[in-house]
């Protein structure tokens, strides 16, 4: 166990290496941040120099990404350039919310696909299960965005349920979170289904049945908890895709989150922070996805977490 | 045609209301049924303010980022630092220079100028305000901190402050500059307090700004919000706000804040999208207000390139487009039509001067006298800017009307702006948008006709650059008017750009507020502001 966390923690920090020369070399791509700050002026040759070098944008971009791959290793994500702040005290004031907003979307996808995979699979072919499957499809057809627009007119302009917009309180969270949870939760069923059915078709089901086991302690306690493996996976794979999704979500919403941060500094050429912003959600992805491997050995003893070399 | 837009867009919301609360029933979320069987129960929200007391909530789409003058020049700074930061000259709603932090001041010649302080002023910390708060301020504005920042480029002309007395400074230029008294009211010109700044450094006050202001904060959240109080001590007495506090929410999307508006969540909502208009009018507790700005759009062409190098074909061009149609049809009527690259509310708009009528058959002429019919140029316009995509759209319709060819190119705005444009790679036309605060001609006319400027890859004129030094030289009212009237002529026969309309600006505001004026500038003043 101890190794196969080292050996994913190596893996990580490949995975961070790898993204921090991405991100530094595209995002150098995207133009020059002096310009943008002195987009509304006259500055002198001067002062372009002055502020490039200040920057230290004059130095060979290989020496530059030394530089930042340096302070990487102690923990030091620069100091934005727009704001003169250090990027991790940033960082740290929007990874909350984030992650929060993350985790709530889960839930809701959680709590939504369960339900209805399971019906679906159980009662497969009726009323139900169509009901389930147009779900997940409408679910998977909704863009985000315009489904956050549709829930605020709703929930807060037309029916006063929730805010509009903000972050602080738990009824904040709803609507985004809805928002966020709702279009995972359409995939999301339909992996519940299909893994259930595929459970429910095994020959222990059947024995589990004859043997006179009621009817829904089958389902959960036998086809449940061995349907819950793929599907796990595939939740550890889709937070990196919801982190991604929180981007939309917290413009729609005004949420102070880190989606936001690296947005505004991709438009403002304010390379320090989104390199540092980039970076964390990396690692959050790279530790939910360890997290989900130690997982299974839980859902399923006769797995060990890095038992398949052995 | 606003009014249209209401039963379309509710019944579209309630299809919405009845598929979702359906497709709850079917999966057991208590999200959102209750309300399945029907449209009629559902009623707007009624606008009620829930805990607000002597409060005024505002929603803006952008945030402030860094307090310090020095750094920034983004018009979002100055939306909200206006209520913090006082500069030596005060610019009221009007637009008038008025006195700020100084009673009077007095040009002794035409590269010096004293200012007499206003005494008993102190900075929300309690520190001072005097001479030796000016000169810091400007030695650090002038100095090195300052050359980091973008703010340095527009005080160039100031050698130095001198330090008369405690209340009296006098302001050694290296050169005339008609445009400084403009600038001490804002940004760059600001005071902030010495002592304050050197014990907590630039990064602190980066996030904790103090300042003299009627207003100060007490709380900033970056993107999220910041909250003003009402500062009790402020020197004018007449001008202590109404308000006990100023939330300014950060709401970037539009949709959004209208919502919240809608909603009660925010008062008064800044930059409503026309889209938006019909919404507000139909609501009975909100209303519109519309400012003039002086930003104005305008397509700017590269005259280094075939075929727009040929003045005719750019006059042409200036005759195909109908500016009435633009502004009617896209933009409800919220737009002004301008002659120059500057609205009615700039020091140097020519009152005389028409913009060019929409004429077809002469720019056919124009076209056919030049030979190049059918010829297809590329128009470049920011991606990201909706309105330019659609104003784009028609123009490629009128100039096709007239025998050009347009092939549309998009690029995101900041690339587009900086890097581009002034590379000369923005094709032959591109959408450029630009409206300094200064409300001077100057700034925008140095920056886009001066040879060799950042925005300014291929235009040069000898008359034009004349015209441009001779003003920057003087610090006449009258002479620098007469010199911008003639330029604005000379320029409207160049045809180095085709000025399209002068921006409306429109703040929704929900009828609780009381004395809201909305600013020309973006700059909020709030004192008289109050709520029922």
């Amino acid at each position: 166990m101890a190794k196969f966390i080292l050996r994913r923690l190596f893996h990580a920090v490949i995975v961070v290496f790898v993204i921090s020369l991405l991100i530094f070399f595209s995002i150098r791509l995207t133009g020059d941040p002096v310009a943008v700050m002195f987009a509304a002026g006259e500055p002198s040759q001067q002062a372009i120099d002055n502020l490039t070098a200040e920057l230290g944008l004059d130095q060979p971009i290989w020496v530059q990404y030394g530089i930042f791959l340096r302070d990487l290793i102690t923990f030091d994500l620069g100091t934005s350039f727009r704001t003169g702040q250090s990027v991790s005290s940033m960082v740290a004031a929007t990874i909350g919310p984030t992650t929060l907003l993350a985790a709530a979307g889960m839930a809701v996808a959680i709590l939504i696909a369960f339900p209805v995979g399971i019906v679906s699979a159980v009662k497969r072919g009726t009323v139900l299960d169509f009901g389930g499957r147009m779900f997940s499809l409408i679910g998977i057809s909704f863009p985000n965005f315009w489904l956050g627009i549709m829930l605020i007119l709703i929930f807060a302009v037309m029916l006063g349920w929730f805010p509009a917009s903000g972050y602080g309180t738990p009824q904040h969270f709803v609507l985004p979170a809805i928002t966020l949870g709702l279009i995972l939760s359409g995939i999301l069923s339909r992996l519940v289904r299909s893994s259930m059915l595929e459970v429910l078709n095994q020959q222990y089901i059947a024995t589990a049945h004859s043997k006179g086991l009621r009817s829904w302690v089958v389902i959960f306690r036998h086809g449940l908890r061995n349907a819950l493996i793929p599907t796990v996976t595939f939740m550890g794979v889709q937070f990196g895709g919801l982190l991604a999704g929180t981007v939309i979500i917290e413009q729609v919403f005004s949420w102070p989150g880190l989606g936001r941060m690296i947005i505004d500094a991709i438009n403002a050429r304010d390379y320090p922070v989104v390199q540092g912003g980039v970076i964390v959600l990396a690692l959050i992805t790279v530790a939910v996805n360890l997290l989900v491997d130690l997982s299974y050995s839980i859902l399923n003893p006769r797995i060990k977490a890095g038992g398949s070399d052995s | 045609m606003s009014e249209k837009h209401t039963p379309l867009w509710r019944l579209l919301a309630l299809g919405m209301a009845g598929t979702l609360a359906l497709s709850a029933c079917g999966n057991g979320d208590d999200g959102g049924n209750g309300s399945a069987d029907g449209g009629e129960d559902i009623d707007e929200a009624e606008a009620e303010v829930d805990g607000r007391d002597n409060d005024l909530v505002i929603g803006v789409p952008l945030d402030v980022q860094d307090w310090d003058p020095i750094a920034t020049f983004a018009l979002a700074w100055s939306t909200q630092a206006t209520s913090v930061f006082e500069g030596l000259v005060h610019r009221d709603l009007d637009l008038e220079l008025q006195p700020g932090l100084a009673e009077d001041w007095e040009y002794h010649d035409d590269t010096t100028l004293e200012f007499q302080l206003r005494e008993g002023v102190e900075f929300h910390n309690g520190e001072p305000f005097n001479a030796d708060a000016v000169a810091y301020t400007f030695d650090r504005l002038l100095g090195e901190e300052g050359a980091q920042g973008p703010q340095q480029e527009n005080y160039t002309a100031i050698e130095e402050v001198e330090v008369v007395d405690d209340y009296t400074v006098i302001f050694h230029l290296n050169t005339p500059d008609p445009v400084l008294l403009t600038n001490l009211s804002g940004y760059g010109g600001v005071i902030v307090p010495p002592e304050y700044m050197e014990e907590h450094g630039p990064e602190h006050f980066s996030e904790n700004p103090v300042g003299t202001g009627p207003f100060e904060v007490t709380e900033y959240s970056r993107d999220n919000q910041t909250v003003l109080e009402r500062n009790e001590n402020y020197w004018d007495e007449d001008r202590i706000p109404e308000l006990d506090t100023v939330t300014f929410r950060i709401i970037p999307e539009a949709s959004t804040r209208l919502a919240e508006l809608q909603t009660g969540g925010i008062d008064v909502m800044k930059e409503v999208e026309i889209s938006q208009i019909g919404t507000v009018e139909d609501h009975d507790l909100l209303e519109l207000d519309e400012v003039e700005t002086p930003t104005v759009r305008a397509l700017r062409f590269d005259v280094d390139r075939e075929p727009v190098d040929d003045p005719r074909v750019r006059e042409a061009i200036n005759y195909a487009i109908d500016r009435n149609a633009l502004i009617d049809d896209l933009r409800d009527g919220y737009g002004v039509p301008v002659a120059s690259f500057q609205s009615e509310l700039s020091f140097g708009f020519n009152p005389d001067l028409e913009p060019y009528p929409y004429d077809p058959d002469r720019a056919r002429e124009l076209i056919e006298e030049a030979g190049v019919e059918g010829e297809e140029l590329d128009l470049y316009v920011p991606g990201d800017d909706g309105n330019a995509q659609e104003a784009v759209q028609a123009i490629a319709y009128f100039l096709e009307d007239v025998g050009l060819s347009v092939n549309i190119e998009s690029a995101e705005q900041n690339t587009l702006n900086t890097e581009l444009v002034p590379a000369g790679d923005a094709g032959h036309i591109h959408w450029f948008g630009w409206g300094g605060w200064t409300l001077d001609f100057h700034n925008t006319a140095w920056l886009l006709y001066s040879e060799g400027e950042f925005y300014n890859p291929s235009f040069a004129d000898d008359q034009v650059q004349e015209l441009l030094d001779a003003q920057r030289e003087s610090v006449s009212e009258e002479e620098r008017e007469e010199i911008f009237h003639e330029l604005t002529e000379v320029l409207q026969e160049l045809n180095p750009d085709a000025p399209l309309y002068a921006d409306v600006y429109l703040y929704a505001i929900n009828e609780r507020v009381q004395n809201w004026q909305s600013p020309h500038d973006d700059r909020l003043q709030l004192e008289d502001v109050t709520v029922d």
